[in-house]
């Protein structure tokens, strides 16, 4: 055999050096020394080659094993990072929940144009979400008169929309059906939260009034659940205004009749989804369930940005209260896209990145899975239990 | 119960190549040549067997000049003991030594 032989077992030694743990430094090394032993060149290259082989292996070994000890530590800070964003945690929640009602749409054997409304939906719902993440700053500014335009579509909607049973909530988009409060109201309601002033106020009356006269008792119980939650927390002249008008809307929607019937797939689904499987009703819970979350663990981490939290929780918290109670849409895991773009456009506007209410704090510390086991991992694997 | 897991036969032939070389020092490729262990697998069961203690490792300086020193091995008294548990047959092993078997090697 040849000296490029010998000259090629020590590149391929060199290569097995630099594979090898730093804490095994003593033991590439006893390899590598070990060549100069070998006389024969064709024997030191297959030495070297086992070398390379072993140190690939081990190398290997040692880079799996230190990222599935570190999967703790990086699940933590993603999670802690994630209860820290409300507006990509409210989509991760709104993702979950659609997922969950098309698997029970699907299970319960519900026209298959269910499930692509509620698709589209999300797409459509994900997309605005996109979209008015890219223009937060100037957002805020125009709140008042963004609540009082939002209020025009409401009214409309209770004087010229299509009623059913003497309630008047719905419009009538091409072939499809869409309930107006149900996508405006939740974001009007998160705008107010975040920035009351007397333009918001009056459109907060004026939507009120629409839900009264439409009338929609779910949505005006929505709306006065948050608004009393926003006057309690930021005890201001306007927001208290706000909430006795939305109080007052609701009352009146609970002396007017409400007949309509429960519809098929759209209301009563917390009830039917156990019908269909227990598994399926519980995962509807759940999934109904995931929709507060965002402000759950908000409030949880004492986060500022309050009234915008407990605004978005009580809200959509008298929702579901509602579909579970009587003949209203249940959100999300029940069929229609109203809910689906009112959720995703008021999980749109809430803070993304909620501060820490003490602003000194340090975020709390994710804690360091600590490897009890001083030994290195690789050996650990081998050692006597 | 836990589960006993016996030893591979390169990991038999390496206890039983150092059991035989007795208190001497044996060299790695020596080692490898007299068990037919191919150098990709004997250095991983050495760097297990001595972590578990059943190794001990030492520098040795060079043989003669422009040589590089070597690693050399030899058993441990409770290697002895798992190289003599593990001739006698893996129940004994478990035995004598207290502890499961194979966990040296894979």
């Amino acid at each position: 055999m040849s000296r490029p032989a010998r000259l090629l077992a020590v590149r391929l030694m060199s290569a097995a050096s630099r594979l090898l743990p730093a804490r095994l430094s003593d033991w590439s090394r006893a390899m590598a020394n070990e060549l100069a032993a070998i006389a024969d060149d064709r024997s030191a290259l297959l030495f070297a080659l086992g070398c390379l082989r072993a140190a690939l292996s081990m190398a290997i070994a040692e880079r799996f094993r230190s990222a599935l000890y570190q999967l703790p530590t990086r699940s933590l800070a993603a999670m802690n990072s994630l209860s820290t964003r409300p507006r990509l945690l409210g989509l991760l929640c709104g993702v979950l929940a659609v997922g969950v009602g098309l698997a029970y749409l699907e299970a319960a054997g519900a026209p298959s144009r269910h499930l692509l409304v509620n698709f589209a939906a999300l797409v459509l719902g994900a997309t605005a979400w996109l979209a008015l993440g890219r223009t937060a700053g100037s957002r805020l500014a125009g709140a008042g008169v963004a609540i009082l335009a939002l209020s025009v579509p409401l009214l409309l909607t209770a004087r010229f929309g299509l009623v059913a049973d003497g309630a008047s909530r719905w419009v009538a988009v091409g072939p499809l059906t869409v309930q107006v409060s149900l996508i405006l109201l939740p974001a009007m309601i998160i705008l107010y939260a975040r920035r009351p002033d007397p333009i918001g106020t009056a459109g907060i009356a004026a939507a009120a009034f629409a839900l009264a006269i439409q009338p929609d008792r779910a949505m005006a119980g929505a709306l006065a659940a948050a608004l009393v939650a926003v006057a309690l927390e930021s005890r201001g002249r306007l927001p208290l205004l706000a909430s006795a008008a939305s109080v007052l809307a609701f009352a009146w929607t609970l002396v007017a009749p409400d007949t309509l019937a429960a519809t098929a797939y759209v209301d009563s689904v917390l009830y039917t989804a156990f019908a269909v499987h227990p598994l399926a009703g519980a995962a509807v819970v759940a999934g109904a369930a995931a929709l507060i979350v965002p402000a759950v663990i908000g409030l949880g981490r004492g986060m500022n940005d309050r009234p915008a939290l407990l605004a978005f929780g009580a809200c959509w918290s008298a929702v579901l209260a509602a579909a579970a109670l009587g003949n209203y849409p249940t959100p999300l895991v029940g069929y229609g896209g109203s809910a689906v773009l009112g959720y995703l456009f008021s999980v749109a506007l809430l803070p993304a990145a909620a501060r820490e209410a003490d602003a000194r704090a340090p975020a709390a510390p994710v804690a360091a899975v600590r490897d009890p086991d001083p030994a290195p991992p690789e050996l650990r694997a081998a050692r006597p239990a | 119960m836990p589960r006993k897991r016996a030893l591979s036969g390169h990991a038999r032939a390496l206890l039983a190549a150092l059991a035989s070389a007795g208190p001497r020092w044996s060299y790695g490729y020596e080692l490898s040549s007299l068990t037919a262990i191919r150098s990709g697998t004997l250095y991983p069961l050495l760097i297990r067997l001595e972590a578990q203690g059943y190794l001990e490792a030492e520098w040795q300086p060079p043989a003669g000049a422009g040589r590089p020193p070597r690693h050399a091995y030899r058993l441990t008294a409770a290697g002895r003991l798992l190289a003599r548990a593990e001739a006698a047959g893996p129940d004994r092993q478990v035995a004598a030594s207290g502890r499961r078997a194979g966990e040296a090697a894979s």
